[in-house]
């Protein structure tokens, strides 16, 4: 079978040109869509690396000041050992504390060059027995008052909140993107079926004279993918957009909770290939769709 | 060449369209379909295309069974078929050698064929002169010529025509008939559904008629009624 190159393009362009509102429409379903999937899986990657440092069932941080001399470290190391309030716990060093920043901060370079190992608090991560307020501030009283401690962060409610929080909005955007995507797939079958009924004279000429089913299908098809890929290329656009504003939140206020809410590179690419995939995916499946319902050869 | 076993065809819920045809039809014969609208000629056509599927028989066409073929293999069938319409079926939005060129290039014809072929089969059917013309640009005569060089560029073993001349008048007709006559000649098994009787009686070639789908008569040199 020779299936030509040129001819395919040009019967491609020609069919979305024909049908240019309709195209237009399904490509901007596909955007948004997929710019609100694109933004929730972002949203879900920064609140993990947000709070990448209460994973794990940690409640409470000891922080102690960076010149703290050894013996003060291990009074606290020891007192902790011997707490039965406390189930287990993990020394960060100056060195481990500045791998994870660096790690957090890594698309803000700014910001890791005006840090050394030396000026970040070493802390002990906290799991304690029992997770209840009293508990965690009864602990919290304890360490805060003790030599070369510079002060005791427990996670309270404001990072379950912003889990809890977060997991809503996710929720909320997939179910919204999810059906929006649902509307992008049948637009884009829609736009096919339109462009396919255009046509209907040529199409009937060619199974008269014998082209094969896939000569007449693949332009279709093409189309379709086209349309989803113009649609996720928008979404990946929107996606870096958001990173730039994350960065710039995190810029700004460099101390604060949401000085985490950053998402490096790896997960804005990984990101987009997804997207890129799923605009390709219903691209074909609506064409795929169009053309075996409406194509009958 | 084409051969009918026993075929029935219906339409849902209706009367069939065919019944129990049995019919041999040789390589290089010219056959006449006649009989009132609605008697079963467009029917029997579109069957031997594979445009339809009969419910009891089978059809034999250069020796195979198509009703065996896979939906796939369909078009390679087709290729080796013509098909010229009552209304042409001309893209207007093509030139004259642009719609034949198109029955090339969509079957995956390379570029030097297409350029050779169109307009050597274009001199043939009279249309030489027109090949940059838009079809209503032509009479309708010029533009049944468009569409038999359309069917015959790729030089099929068969042409089905179905009522090839019913919108020309008869001075026009003969033109269009003495064309599917030369086109025969080559070797061309040709198969005509038509109400013109003068035509009929005039070629004096095979004649099968048919009434509310069934054959009633299958005659050699035979003539209207």
């Amino acid at each position: 079978m020779a299936l030509k190159v040129d001819y395919m393009v040009r019967e491609t362009a020609t069919n979305l040109v024909r049908n240019l509102s309709l195209t237009i429409a399904s490509i901007l379903t596909v955007a948004v869509s997929l710019s609100l999937v694109g933004g929730s899986v972002l949203l879900r990657y920064s609140v993990d690396n947000a709070t990448q440092q209460w994973q794990g069932g940690i409640e409470f941080i000891v922080f102690m000041q960076p010149e703290a001399t050894e013996q003060q470290t291990q009074a606290v190391e020891r007192q902790l050992t011997e707490s039965t309030q406390v189930e287990r716990f993990e020394y960060f060093d100056q060195d481990a504390t500045f791998e994870e920043f660096k790690d957090l901060f890594q698309n803000t370079p700014q910001i890791v060059e005006s840090v050394t190992p030396d000026i970040l608090p070493p802390s002990f991560r906290v799991v304690p027995v029992d997770k209840s307020a009293e508990t965690i501030e009864s602990l919290r009283s304890v360490f805060v008052t003790q030599p070369g401690v510079r002060e005791v962060v427990a996670a309270f409610d404001s990072i379950r909140t912003i889990r809890n929080l977060s997991n809503l909005i996710g929720v909320g955007l997939f179910v919204v993107a999810g059906f929006l995507l649902l509307a992008a797939t049948l637009l884009i079958l829609n736009s096919i079926r339109m462009a396919m009924f255009a046509r209907r004279r040529e199409i009937e000429v060619m199974k008269l004279v014998g082209a094969s089913n896939w000569f007449i299908r693949i332009p279709f098809m093409l189309e379709g993918v086209f349309q989803g890929v113009i649609g996720s290329a928008f979404a990946i656009g929107v996606v870096f957009g958001v990173q730039r504003v994350f960065d710039n939140i995190a810029a700004d206020q460099r101390f604060s909770l949401f000085s985490g809410l950053v998402v490096d590179n790896q997960q804005v690419m990984t990101t987009s290939v997804f997207v890129m995939i799923t605009g390709v995916l219903i691209g074909a499946l609506g064409s795929a769709f169009a053309v075996s319902r409406f194509l009958d050869v | 060449m084409i051969k009918l076993e026993n075929v029935t065809k219906t339409y849902k819920g209706d009367v069939p369209a065919l019944r129990n045809a049995d019919v041999d039809i040789a390589k290089g014969e010219f056959v006449f379909l006649v009989g009132a609208s609605g008697s079963g000629k467009s029917t029997f056509l579109r069957l031997i295309n594979r445009e339809e599927r009969p419910e009891v028989g089978n059809i034999y066409v250069a020796g195979k069974n198509i009703l065996e073929l896979s939906s796939w293999k369909v078009p390679y069938l087709r290729r080796n078929i013509g098909s010229v319409f009552q209304d042409f079926k001309l893209l207007t939005g093509k030139t004259v050698y642009e719609n034949v060129a198109f029955a090339l290039e969509v079957i995956g014809r390379p570029k030097h064929v297409v350029k050779t072929q169109v307009p050597a089969i274009l001199e043939l059917v009279g249309l030489g002169k027109k090949m940059e013309s838009f079809p209503h640009e032509l009479s309708g005569g010029e533009q049944q010529r468009v569409s038999i060089a359309r069917a015959f560029v790729n030089r099929p073993l068969i042409l089905l025509a179905d009522e090839p001349t019913g919108n020309l008048d008869p001075a026009t007709s003969v033109g269009i008939m003495r064309l599917l006559d030369r086109i025969n000649r080559t070797g061309t098994t040709v198969l005509m559904a038509t109400h013109d009787r003068s035509i009929v009686d005039t070629m004096r070639r095979r004649v099968i008629e048919l009434d509310r789908g069934t054959i009633v008569r299958d005659q050699h040199r035979g003539v209207y009624e």
